[in-house]
């Protein structure tokens, strides 16, 4: 559905990557989904589905256009990969990525997208990616590429990273010192997390943990947050002994304890002008309605009061953690994501 | 993740070749968010009743063509036969006489080098019928 909302809504076909692996959708059903949700953007995930892919013929092109017309929906963004492991005692080189590069970016235009999300060598920190993905030198010799195609790289600022790290900064300032302003800041909703999220939970629950010492952990996280303090987990860390926890959920709770809370609201609207794209990442969605560990009420709030222009699309990652347990029904996840951001937004609800 | 769902039971059988069996094939699906190059495939190691399979023995058969499984080792592999999101990859195994009909325990470990974590490593076991 067209609109000419500033902060428009899409899907990421991510959100649907069961169904299209057990082939009960297939592209188009994955967009038709999308649209049935009431978003109006796609973003493409053209190394899942895309069979096709890496060479992307007119004939697709031409059933592609097909679809965008008959679903109302507009392409938005493709996803960039950085296979630099490629083979097993051989990795791509410089010139070699960069190449793959230029091949995502010919692809996304010629799909009609305006928008590539690239990965970059820090998109979730360093040290847990054991190769170097597309890093600086590579992403300033994609500018001209850009410029020529007039497409926007998208550096998708992925927890444990936020907007603000310095550590995105030298890609800005390539982009600043060349005069070719196509790289951007993208704001994943990740850094947003105030707890752990109930999908989590569920999974780690099922893997061995233990449900009682998690949701306590989750719902001292919570009372912090909605007190407005940050959360030290030092604080109940002997608590937490005290319950006797596993090994999984030691394992676990190292990586979940580390953050006080999310990142700053006042940095995102300040940001908000600047941004070229934006992943609305989430897992669950509790009875409210509301996204269970993110609050997405001030989010979406500090993107609208900041004056971000431009798409927001749903990026469901709740799949991954639950269907070990069963069926997730994807398509209404979605649909019910979508509800919610639009009434963040105030914006009317046909679906 | 789709750890339960790398080895599938369709498709299960021996192969016939001018009357004869000459092999026997699984079929796998893959153990990541989307298909990455055939030469992403870090290791396909399969064990059936127990008994590790030679990787010598192993061909590939993906979209149209087939591969002996320890060419994507090389150096020299292209870069743009894909293993296809949700798609099987077939393993044929080489061996004189198939397989027996009916039930068989199969142990599939799939390895595979994606952009930004670790080599993921996954295991299936089933028991499988091949027909």
């Amino acid at each position: 559905m067209k609109t000419n909302h500033d902060i428009k809504l899409g899907v990421s076909l991510y959100s649907y990557q069961d169904n299209y692996y057990f082939h009960k959708h297939d592209l188009e059903g994955c967009i038709a989904a999308a649209a049935g949700a009431g978003a109006e953007g796609i973003e493409v995930f053209s190394d899942a589905m895309i069979p096709e892919w890496p060479y992307v013929s007119d004939a697709f092109v031409d059933k592609w256009n097909g679809w965008m017309e008959r679903y109302g929906v507009e392409p938005v963004c493709l996803d960039h990969f950085s296979d630099r492991a490629m083979w097993k005692n051989k990795q791509l080189s410089d010139d070699e990525l960069f190449e793959r590069s230029v091949l995502y970016i010919k692809t996304a235009k010629k799909l009609g997208c305006s928008v590539v999300r690239i990965l970059h060598n820090e998109h979730i920190g360093l040290g847990i990616s054991p190769y170097r993905l597309t890093d600086v030198k590579i992403v300033e010799r994609l500018l001209p590429v850009c410029a020529e195609y007039g497409i926007m790289m998208a550096l998708e600022c992925h927890a444990p990273t936020t907007i603000d790290d310095p550590i995105h900064e030298p890609y800005l300032e390539a982009a600043e010192r060349l005069g070719l302003p196509y790289v951007g800041l993208q704001a994943d909703f990740s850094s947003y997390e105030y707890c752990i999220s109930s999908a989590d939970v569920g999974m780690v629950v099922r893997q061995g943990g233990t449900e009682e010492i998690l949701n306590f952990v989750r719902e001292k996280q919570r009372e912090a947050y909605f007190k407005g303090e940050p959360f030290i987990y030092d604080e109940i860390k002997s608590t937490v002994e005290k319950m006797g926890p596993n090994d999984i959920d030691l394992q676990f709770l190292r990586r979940h304890t580390r953050r006080t809370g999310p990142a700053s609201y006042e940095v995102l609207k300040k940001y908000a002008s600047k941004l070229v794209y934006v992943h609305g990442k989430f897992y669950d969605i509790d009875e409210d309605g509301q996204v269970d560990n993110i609050d997405y009420p001030k989010v979406i709030k500090a993107l609208a009061d900041g004056g971000y222009k431009g798409y927001i699309c749903s990026e469901f990652e709740g799949n991954r953690r639950m269907n070990d347990a069963g069926w997730v029904d994807e398509i209404e996840y979605v649909r019910k994501h979508q509800l919610l951001m639009r009434k963040c937004l105030g914006y009317e609800q046909k679906v | 993740m789709y750890d339960k769902h790398i080895l599938t039971d369709e498709g299960c059988r021996s192969i016939w070749e001018h009357g004869k069996k000459v092999g026997y094939c699984v079929n796998l699906k893959i153990n990541y968010y989307r298909g990455l190059p055939l030469c992403c495939i870090d290791e396909i190691t399969l064990e059936v009743d127990g008994e590790k399979v030679d990787p010598e023995n192993m061909l590939l058969q993906h979209n149209g063509r087939e591969y002996a499984y320890l060419d994507i080792f090389r150096d020299d592999f292209p870069t743009d036969f894909y293993w296809l999101f949700g798609e099987k990859l077939r393993v044929v195994v080489k061996k004189e006489g198939g397989i027996e009909q009916g039930r068989h325990r199969v142990k599939v470990t799939l390895g595979t080098r994606r952009s930004y974590t670790p080599t993921m490593v996954s295991v299936c076991e089933k028991i499988l019928t091949f027909a």
